[in-house]
Parts: C-alpha cells; sequence; structure tokens
C-alpha cells in the first residue's frame, strides 16, 4: 500500500480553509486530536508518534470514504441515503453491528427523555 | 423499548467485551503481549466504546461521591454521550466531562487527560456543564443486568491508576461528529446526512481505530518491539485487515493519490 501521509487527495495546510462543500480540499490533522485519546485507550502509548496518528487518520478516512461509497451505491437503489445502509454494511461484523444498535437505541432513549424532561419543564414553567 | 432480544445478545457479546478488556488492561502490567492474550478470550472485536458525545459534563465533585453506582451510571453515561446539537437537558448528576467515563474514576483520573479531553469539547455547549439535573435512572433501561454490573464494578474497583487512565481515554474519546458531518457530505455530495447516520459512523469509525492499534500492538509483539507503535506496525496491521476482509475494498483502484 502506498505511503498514505505522503499521497492522498489535495490535502492543503491552512488553518482555516473555506468549507466549500463542492471542491473537497482535506484538511490535515482533522481527527488528530481526538485520534490521540483514542488510541492511546486502545493500547498505544500515551503520547503517540504523530506520524502514527497522522496515519491513522489516513486510514480512517479513507475507510470512511469506502464505507460512504458503498453505503451510496446501496442507497441509491432505494433512492436516498440512510443509516440502514450502512448498517447492512457492516452486518458480517458482529461487535460493530451490536454497537451501532446500541448506539441508535440509545440516542432514542435520550430523545424520548429530553422529550419527557422539556414537557415537564413547561409544565413547570406554567405553574409559576 | 423494543429492542431487548437485541439487548440479550449484545449483553452476552459486551460483557464479555468488557471483561475481556479489563483483563486485558491487567496483563498489561505483567507482560507486553496484553493483545494476544485477548485474543485468546474473545475474537479481536475492540471494547464498547461509547460514541462518546462531549456535551454533557457535570462539576468534577460530583463524580468521587458516585462510586457506587458507578457500575449503573456507566450505561447511563452512555445515554448520556450523545448529541450536542440535541441539547440535553438530561445529566447524570456523576458525569464526567466529556464523553461517558466510568463513575468510579476517582479524581485519580490524569488530570491531563480530562483537561484536554474537556478542552476539545469547548465548542459544545458549556452551559450544560452547569446543569445538573438528577435523572431518575429508572428512566433508562439499563442495557445490563445488574450481575454484568456487579462484575463490571468489581473488575473496575481493582484497576491501577494507569489503567484507568486508559480506560477513561477508551471511553471518553471519540470522533467529532461534526468533521464527520463534514467528511461524508463532501463524500456522498449530498447535505442531507442525518444524524444517526454521523453517530453510526462515527462508532464505526472507532472501532475500527481500535482494531487497528489492537492489530498494530499484536505485530509489534510478534517483532519482539516495544514503545509507541510506528507507522510500519499500524501499515502491517492494516494489511492483515485486508486479508482478513475487515476493510471495504475498492471495486475501482485509486490510481492517482
Amino acid at each position: 500500500m502506498s505511503n498514505p501521509s505522503a499521497g492522498a487527495s489535495s490535502k492543503s495546510k491552512l488553518g482555516s480553509s473555506q468549507p466549500s462543500e463542492t471542491s473537497f480540499k482535506r484538511k490535515r490533522g482533522v481527527f488528530q486530536k481526538d485520534l490521540q485519546h483514542m488510541m492511546y485507550g486502545f493500547g498505544d502509548d500515551p503520547n503517540p508518534l504523530p506520524e502514527t496518528v497522522a496515519l491513522v487518520e489516513d486510514i480512517v478516512v479513507e475507510y470512511v470514504t469506502d464505507l460512504a461509497h458503498k453505503a451510496q451505491d446501496i442507497g441509491s437503489r432505494r433512492g436516498k441515503l440512510s443509516v440502514e445502509d450502512f448498517l447492512y454494511l457492516i452486518r458480517k461484523d458482529l461487535p460493530k453491528l451490536n454497537r451501532c444498535t446500541e448506539l441508535l437505541s440509545m440516542q432514542e432513549e435520550l430523545k424520548q427523555a429530553r422529550k419527557a424532561f422539556e414537557v415537564d419543564e413547561e409544565k413547570l414553567g406554567t405553574l409559576e | 423499548m423494543k429492542c431487548t432480544e437485541e439487548r440479550d445478545s449484545r449483553d452476552e457479546a459486551s460483557s464479555a467485551t468488557w471483561l475481556a478488556f479489563a483483563i486485558l488492561t491487567s496483563r498489561m502490567k505483567q507482560s507486553k503481549d496484553p493483545f494476544e492474550a485477548a485474543l485468546e478470550e474473545q475474537e479481536e472485536s475492540p471494547p464498547d466504546s461509547p460514541v462518546g458525545e462531549d456535551e454533557l459534563n457535570s462539576q468534577t465533585p460530583n463524580e468521587a461521591q458516585n462510586q457506587t453506582d458507578g457500575g449503573q451510571n456507566i450505561l447511563v453515561d452512555d445515554d448520556d454521550d450523545d448529541y450536542d446539537d440535541l441539547g440535553p437537558t438530561i445529566k447524570n448528576p456523576s458525569h464526567l466531562s466529556s464523553s461517558s467515563t466510568p463513575k468510579l474514576h476517582s479524581t485519580s483520573v490524569n488530570a491531563t487527560v480530562a483537561a484536554a479531553v474537556t478542552n476539545k469539547n469547548k465548542e459544545y455547549d458549556d452551559d450544560e456543564e452547569e446543569e445538573n439535573v438528577d435523572v431518575e435512572l429508572s428512566k433508562f433501561p439499563s442495557s445490563a443486568d445488574p450481575t454484568k454490573m456487579a462484575k463490571m464494578q468489581a473488575i473496575l474497583s481493582q484497576f491501577t491508576e494507569d489503567q484507568m487512565s486508559r480506560y477513561e481515554s477508551f471511553r471518553r474519546s471519540a470522533l467529532q461528529k461534526s468533521n464527520m458531518r463534514r467528511l461524508l457530505v463532501s463524500i456522498t455530495g449530498s447535505q442531507k446526512i442525518s444524524l444517526p447516520m454521523t453517530i453510526v459512523v462515527c462508532g464505526i469509525a472507532k472501532m475500527f481505530v481500535g482494531e487497528l492499534v489492537e492489530k498494530a500492538r499484536m505485530v509489534m509483539t510478534e517483532r519482539k518491539e516495544s514503545g509507541p507503535i510506528r507507522p510500519c506496525h499500524i501499515r502491517e496491521a492494516y494489511r492483515i485487515l485486508k486479508l482478513e476482509g475487515k476493510v471495504p475494498k475498492r471495486s475501482v483502484q485509486r490510481l492517482f493519490r
């Protein structure tokens, strides 16, 4: 596999590149800070090497890109892209699938809880 | 909630993964090849990790108080750790800053890690840090039975500081949803990236990072090397993952990089 840190699509080192949706300018180190903590959590050194983090970021972006392209292919049959497409793609990978369903169900619970809370707040507001 | 069946199957998987992770980190003290040991116990699946949305923060003094319901709170943390943009008003009282962490984590937490993690979450609503609404924990159906929580409790209580800080990083770390959303928009060209989609992709990506790092550690132990992970290990790990079929293959070769 060619060296991703050298190539990859047009990367600009601009700190503030225009977030244009049409032209794809990939900034360096979009996920760098998060990735450092994540890699430490998964077993790396408390201070991972910067080149390692950069490489992992490239790999992750490529992974997400491929995943999204495949999901789009699947979703185009249905009409538009949806979460189901991603879930279909990882159906073989049980840990990921379970984790994703867990995340989604938690989001639902949170939404319900927040709605209920806001209703309570309204009631309190009207009482006073 | 209709996901009880899934939850049960998830419980087995999650309890196994959590246990394995705990064993993994406890063995890290003794040997340099914890991941090989962990491999025996479980498939190389990375442990459960919350997406770790970092909006919900609570004052740190609260964490120390809630040592007992740490286990229960872990799951509530998972509930809480989402959706900064939804402006959550529900707070777990013992919620640590940034994404969910086990409440057992006392003040011995790496202050640097906590600070670093909090700093990166500045963009999320800060007022949520001040809010400290007590949530009735009965509202959140715990995704684990009491035995599993008790097991987790027992394991977590025996963590060393080092292990605890690593576990905290593991739980709290997450890829930012905004960045992920931007990336997805640029990939698909469509503006309609729903929130659940972002969350799912963040979760998938985090687990993928876990697989990479674990595999890289295995490669390192095979080569009998130590220290921080180097790019060559990551490349080898990536190559192995490709052979195992864990990485989606491109239908068209990327010619110009």
